[in-house]
């Protein structure tokens, strides 16, 4: 599959900060999407989706185009998520951090909504898979290399995903 | 009615995203009419889906997108791309010729005269040698290595350590010493991410 991103790569692995900034800007609110719906949090997404680019671009001298830039991109976004997700356990309670910008206020009110409370209660694995599929639009071979699962447990875990979190937001049809 | 076994997640979810051949298809229909444990996951899964595609794309704060953009690090350079010959490596090369000259000079002055011994072959090593370091002093005026993290540790590190160093963004920037008596002090944390700009007198 050709890679849209292919010539921005190619210049931003050989040092091109101007290329690598029009990457950023192309991906960012995908992968800001990814983070926050996965982490239930505006401010860790912020810091997962900063910590994400910086990875990237210095790991953009190894990438080799086995994947399309977004899937390589995505992995070291979950990666940087779970790693957030890591530290906020391992935080002293008192130094858990308030989300003190006010730009992230809208951040805020998206991931205050019962949709999020619901997502917040899904498994980590129905989770990832549904906001890859249903909110991102990744086709299934993408999140299967991003997973490292076979293409039908992609789609098992879609559908156990979508239909847990209906259940979660109360949504049971009459006919049940 | 007894329903015939269920469907598999996949193929329910193939149901839901009309994948499925025109007869498979039929036969699920002709399933989830008779069947309600079926009937009901499908049901809430399609309920699933319409509230996951109702979401929009969140959008990325400007500070934040600027602070990527602003913290982003010298780039590891791909081996065997990009330029070959980096000043420093340049620089590192002069330098070993030029010692490596000095040294010639002390052998062919030993084997000359006793009286230009110790005079002359003395004088072209360290010539070679001041004008090596000279050379080096004023080039890496300014240079930067790279230690690893987090920046605040390695300034105070370095300040513990008599270094005058102070963070500015995320690099650390060291003035008053040369980049071998940094590398040296930073040598137990190894390469990394955290940009060390070494400013000499």
């Amino acid at each position: 599959m050709e890679d849209p991103d292919a010539p921005l790569v190619e210049r931003a692995r050989r040092g091109d900060r101007r290329a690598f900034e029009q990457l950023v800007e192309r991906h960012q609110h995908r992968l800001l999407t990814l983070a926050a719906r996965t982490l239930g949090s505006a401010d860790e997404a912020a810091d997962a989706v900063q910590e994400a680019f910086i990875r990237a671009w210095l790991g953009l001298p190894r990438f080799r185009g086995g994947s399309l830039f977004s899937t390589w991109l995505y992995r070291i976004g979950l990666n940087a998520a779970h790693d957030q997700r890591l530290k906020r356990r391992t935080e002293p309670l008192d130094e858990v951090r308030e989300p003190a910008d006010p730009q992230d206020s809208f951040l805020m009110s998206e991931l205050s909504s019962t949709l999020q409370a619901a997502l917040n209660q899904l498994e980590d694995d129905y989770r990832v898979a549904v906001v890859l599929y249903d909110v991102l639009g990744c086709s299934y071979t993408e999140i299967a290399e991003l997973t490292d699962v076979a293409e039908g447990t992609v789609k098992s875990r879609i559908f156990r995903g979508r239909s847990r979190l209906a259940e979660l937001l109360g949504t049971r049809t009459a006919e049940e | 009615m007894v329903a015939e076994m269920h469907p598999h997640d996949i193929e329910l979810f193939e149901y839901v995203e009309d994948e499925l051949p025109q007869a498979r298809r039929e036969e699920i229909a002709a399933h989830l009419a008779t069947c309600g444990v079926c009937a009901a996951q499908v049901e809430l899964a399609a309920t699933g889906r319409e509230a996951l595609r109702g979401t929009e794309l969140l959008e990325l704060p400007e500070d934040r997108r600027e602070a990527i953009l602003e913290n982003l690090p010298a780039p590891e350079r791909v081996a065997g791309e990009g330029r070959v010959f980096s000043p420093k490596l340049v620089l590192a090369g002069l330098t070993a010729l030029l010692l490596l000259a000095a040294v010639i000079g002390v052998l062919v002055n030993s084997r000359g005269g006793a009286g230009m011994e110790s005079s002359a072959g003395g004088t072209a090593a360290e010539d070679a040698t001041a004008a090596s370091a000279g050379g080096m002093e004023s080039v890496q005026a300014k240079s930067s290595l790279f230690s690893s993290g987090p920046a605040d540790e390695v300034a105070e590190e370095l300040q513990q350590k008599g270094f005058k160093a102070s963070l500015q963004k995320d690099r650390v920037v060291v003035r008053g010493a040369t980049e071998a008596q940094v590398r040296e002090a930073l040598a137990d944390r190894g390469p990394g991410d955290v940009e060390v700009v070494v400013k000499n007198p």
